[in-house]
């Protein structure tokens, strides 16, 4: 249960004690004080029924939306990029539902592709560039890409095209070469029933 | 040449299984070329085997290499393919982590390629599938130079080349022929080494018998 202030808060403005109130997300608590860390909306949560702490939580919420950014343990679809020795470098897409604006990086490393026999893994078996793999961000990596897991039944790849669609010069090929999942290590390509090694996703539908 | 359609399948009623080597390229019921080359059949398998400067790394070739780089776990080698190829550190005869070759930059290296794919850097291996060594491994002093494709292949197949039966007749001398594209040779003398080089890359386009007189002539004129 939220109530709605409709009071606008800056960073550094005194939003109550700590003794009357808790502190939660865009605010903090300084010296027995709780103020505020963004510019945003005062939101006050009741405190769970049950729950030892009776204080009321405060929140300070944006007005717009911010571009969605992945962050550890969200989920993100992602492309391929580069598949090599020991990691594959993809361009993360979309965080959970919605897509992001600017362009992140994420690379998914030999051990983060699957549970079992993790230094069995053949990377070229695994994914290939162009794939579209759903994945969770494990954390904020190094400056240059998130690091990234399929290492779930539900993550891998989601949709692949396979090397007969893949578009040559001089062949006009109109039918569509998305692989359809044989397993969770297979896809076959519908124009010529080969099959190819991916680390498929099980899409629950 | 590419886009030639060399087979179609749905015209055959088929049961039997058809290998497409290196080449060939399957588009929906048809099999179409996507080199130049000359179509070769083999049993049960098709592939086109063109001559060309580059180098096209295919699995189960035997390549000249030379090292570029190394990097943590392995060296970075130079095929005279598009990419580079990666040669594990591991991946030589009697190589243990204690004992890792010590190959610098511009050392030439004979090794197999293991895998390859347009999508991946080739792995090599300076040993064989047993995990024996079997003449890969680095190759020291020597004279090294490229060729075409064409001739490389020429060199290794069977039956034997006719500038190499015949140079084998009259001289001594080692020699390391790459897939893609180089050859290898060592001999005690300087002169020999060039004779060796000269006759092979100027038998390309001889018949046999001419071959073999270019062999003489040069052997003559080395007297």
């Amino acid at each position: 249960m939220a109530k709605r202030e409709d009071d606008l808060r800056t960073p550094g403005e005194l939003l109550g004690l700590a003794s009357e109130f808790n502190a939660g997300r865009g605010s903090y608590c300084h010296d027995g004080k709780i103020y505020a860390s963004l510019v945003g909306i005062r939101h006050l949560i009741e405190a769970k029924q049950g729950s030892d702490d009776l204080r009321p939580t405060i929140e300070i919420r944006r007005e717009k939306e911010r571009d969605a950014v992945p962050e550890a343990g969200s989920t993100v679809t992602a492309k391929i990029t580069k598949v090599q020795a020991r990691m594959a470098s993809a361009d993360i897409v979309c965080v959970g539902p919605r897509a992001v604006k600017e362009k992140f990086t994420g690379i998914v490393r030999q051990q983060d592709v699957r549970l079992t026999e993790i230094d069995k893994v053949d990377m070229h078996s695994s994914f290939r560039p162009g794939d579209i793999i759903r994945a969770e961000v494990i954390s904020l990596g190094d400056s240059r890409a998130y690091y990234l897991s399929t290492a779930k039944n539900e993550l891998g790849v989601v949709s692949a095209v396979s090397v007969a669609g893949m578009p040559k010069f001089f062949l006009v090929s109109t039918k569509s070469a998305t692989m359809v999942a044989v397993s969770w290590q297979e896809m076959q390509c519908p124009l010529t029933n080969q099959r190819e090694p991916r680390k498929v996703a099980k899409v629950v539908t | 040449l590419p886009g030639d359609v060399v087979f179609d399948l749905a015209a055959q009623a088929q049961n039997k299984v058809l290998r497409l080597g290196s080449g060939l390229s399957q588009d929906a019921d048809r099999v179409v070329a996507i080199k130049a080359g000359r179509l070769n059949h083999a049993k049960s398998k098709l592939w086109v085997e063109g001559s060309q400067k580059r180098y096209i790394p295919s699995a189960e070739d035997s390549v000249i290499g030379i090292v570029i780089d190394r990097r943590a776990e392995e060296f970075l080698v130079d095929l005279n393919a598009p990419v580079l190829g990666l040669l594990p550190i591991l991946s030589f005869e009697g190589a243990t982590r204690k004992n890792i070759p010590n190959l610098k930059a511009r050392a030439v290296v004979y090794g197999r390629v293991v895998k390859a794919h347009r999508d991946i850097s080739p792995a090599l291996s300076c040993l064989d599938a047993s995990g024996k060594g079997s003449g890969y491994g680095p190759l020291k002093e020597g004279y090294l130079f490229e060729c075409s494709t064409g001739l490389a292949r020429s060199l290794l197949g069977t039956p034997t080349y006719p500038v190499l039966e015949a140079l084998g007749k009259s001289l001594a001398f080692e020699i390391a022929v790459g897939v893609n594209g180089r050859v290898w040779v060592k001999s005690d003398a300087p002169a020999t080494t060039v004779l060796v080089s000269n006759a092979i890359i100027n038998s390309e386009c001889l018949s046999a018998a001419q071959q073999h007189i270019l062999v003489q002539k040069l052997l003559q004129a080395a007297k």
